[in-house]
């Protein structure tokens, strides 16, 4: 075991940069640019997101100063992408790294528990997983109003069973392994063994499902601004964008096109992060496929 | 997997080899599922109401503003049933749900069950039009995919199915509607013409609803095929066709086909739950009157009972499809109806 461990550690210093998947260098490339101008965002932007300027109203992209055009308010098109860029990263940060830690907990204990517990949550998992995350957007919305809020808890509670069942299935199967038993058999409790022997084995499981997940967050918040409850204004979101641009389409076909790219990219960014570490990670898996 | 499989001994009652047989433990399957899907709908309506109650103060103050007055507060409790006991406001709306009479909305303009039974059309003609054109679709490109896995054709079916599955429903609707509707004409922009209405017209006027649905499902369920294909390729039943003389293309259609559909069907079967809430982005892009923006007019208007009863119909439709596949998905299959019920005969 220690011994296969030191090999597979040097032959991962040696891979090179060439070596590594495409998929992950391409995604590595997208979303470590989407997390730039995120950052970007609270330094500088290049016009005020708020301010108006009625002279400015519908200049086509490219026009001089402004690289993307205005919207009808005269609002500049680019700062208010770099503005969204921030809210989604916020809204899909915040949700995945939080569900995820619910989900992993309860996806341990439930991977240690006994069968009859093991076969209740899992077939709530099961139900709970088949539920869209806009349905739940939808009753938070109506509850506690449209916004940011009712956005974050929805994608909370939709992720939950999701991360949830990505964890029991490998917690599983590593608890069935020798040294689990070892490790019992030396006297360790219930949670020690499962936070330092079978979270460290399915922690790349986790990492590809995180990846996935800000995708789909990404795109549910997209959505939930567009259908207008999700993020208010004033904060600008790439789904709301297109709203406002949505009648306009005979005027200014041009204001739909910069934010559905966006979200393309970032999306497809976070997607082939995924496959990409889900190839380096975990080659085996990736060669049976 | 879950349930202990018990050792059975050789000498055996009628009656228990009876209940340890085949059918039985299959009727026992259906059972264990149907009650699991009461008990799902059951949790879900009761969730459903009590956020709505707990988590969402008072409908009359919402409705009647801030400087509403108590008395008037207190009447349009009592007019809308709001001061009633939580566990008599839920039977009651239980009650209506499945007779029929859910009321009229708190606006009062509208039948809440009479507009729910006309808005489940449309949505559920886009919903299960885009789960069958994807799921097509999806087993022509992912097998063409798994065929070429290592020549040119197959990286670019990859990569169109990569960047399919990152477009978002709302926004491939959006500029369908600018191409085909607004530069060309050839379909209309929105609007949803009844089927009994005239045909042809419905359907032009749900065909580009349903390509921007069917976009992102169908590249997701691509990626499925794909990899089952691929899994399918290896086995021993290719080869023997292939040794037979099929050539390797007949040979997968023939037989490889046929065994990645299981799987198939059921990754694009669960996506219903995905396609019912993509409905509810497109009906808002094409202005169609579907549940979803029935749903959308309520939560802004803080209808709260028709946004429970549009959820619990949704959900049981989710609960219901899910039942069915599990059904058909054990028929079919019947490695897994065994692995399921726990029997082990060789």
């Amino acid at each position: 075991m220690v011994e296969q461990v030191l090999i597979s550690k040097r032959v991962r210093s040696r891979t090179k940069f060439s070596q590594l998947p495409a998929t992950l260098i391409i995604g590595g490339i997208l979303v470590g640019f989407l997390f730039c101008v995120a950052i970007l965002s609270f330094v500088w932007t290049p016009y005020d997101p708020i301010t108006l300027n009625v002279r400015n109203r519908y200049l086509p992209i490219g026009s001089e100063g402004y690289l993307l055009g205005t919207d009808k308010f005269g609002r500049d098109v680019l700062t208010q992408i770099i503005m969204g860029a921030r809210n989604s990263l916020f809204v899909s940060v915040v949700s995945t790294l939080i569900s995820l830690m619910i989900g992993t907990l309860l996806g341990l204990y439930v991977a240690a528990a006994g069968a009859r517990v093991k076969n209740i949550v899992s077939r709530a998992v099961d139900v709970g997983v088949a539920i869209p995350g806009i349905l739940i957007a939808m009753v938070l919305a109506t509850a506690i109003g449209p916004g940011n809020t009712a956005a974050i808890t929805a994608i909370i509670i939709w992720f939950i069973p999701v991360s949830a069942r990505v964890v029991i299935g490998p917690a599983v199967q590593v608890l069935s392994q020798d040294y689990i038993e070892a490790a019992f058999g030396y006297g360790r409790k219930k949670w020690f063994v499962l936070f330092n022997h079978v979270l460290p084995n399915i922690s790349s499981t986790i990492i590809v499902q995180a990846s996935v997940m800000f995708a789909a967050a990404i795109l549910i918040e997209a959505a939930l601004s567009f259908l207008g409850v999700g993020a208010q204004s004033p904060i600008a979101s790439w789904g709301r964008t297109l709203k406002e641009a949505q009648p306009l389409m005979e005027i200014a076909p041009s204001l739909m096109v910069v934010p559905g790219l966006a979200i393309v990219f970032a999306v497809l960014g976070f997607n082939l992060l995924g496959d990409g570490l889900r190839a380096y990670l975990d080659p085996q898996q990736t060669r049976k496929r | 997997m879950t349930q202990e499989t018990k050792s059975v001994g050789p000498i055996q009652s009628a009656p228990r080899r009876f209940f340890r047989s085949q059918k039985v433990r299959q009727v026992k399957g259906f059972i264990t599922q149907g009650v699991v899907l009461l008990i799902s709908a059951l949790m879900g309506s009761l969730v459903v109401f009590a956020l709505l109650r707990l988590l969402g103060g008072d409908v009359a103050y919402i409705l009647l503003g801030m400087e509403a007055t108590q008395e008037q507060v207190n009447m349009l409790r009592a007019e809308l049933g709001l001061d009633r006991a939580w566990f008599v406001q839920y039977f009651d709306w239980i009650k209506g749900f499945f007779t029929g009479d859910l009321g009229t909305s708190f606006s009062g303009s509208y039948e809440i069950f009479d507009q729910i039974g006309k808005r489940l059309i449309p949505t559920l003609l886009l919903a299960f039009g885009s789960l069958f054109v994807s799921i097509f679709l999806a087993l022509i490109l992912g097998t063409y995919a798994a065929l070429n896995v290592d020549n040119a054709k197959g990286i670019a079916t990859d990569i169109v199915s990569q960047i399919g599955t990152a477009i978002p429903a709302f926004w491939a609707g959006l500029i369908l509607v600018v191409v085909f509707a607004v530069s060309l004409g050839w379909f209309p922009a929105g609007g949803y013409i009844p089927i009994q209405e005239d045909f042809w017209g419905s359907l032009r006027s749900i065909f580009l609803p349903i390509v921007a649905l069917s976009l992102g499902i169908t590249s997701v369920t691509t990626r499925f095929v794909r990899s089952a294909m691929l899994d399918v390729l290896n086995e021993d039943y290719i080869r023997t066709a292939m040794a037979k003389g099929r050539t390797r293309k007949r040979a997968v259609i023939i037989h490889g086909l046929r065994n990645a559909s299981i799987p198939v069907v059921t990754v694009g079967a669960l996506q219903l739950g995905n396609l019912l809430a993509g409905t509810i982005v497109i009906e808002s892009v094409f202005v169609i009157p579907g549940l979803g923006q029935l749903l959308l007019t309520a939560v802004n208007g803080r209808e709260v009972i028709v946004v429970q009863s549009v959820v619990l119909v949704i959900l049981l439709i989710i609960l219901v499809m899910n039942f069915l596949l599990d059904i058909a998905y054990g028929l079919l299959d019947p490695r897994i109806r065994d692995k399921r019920n726990g029997t082990n005969n060789g």
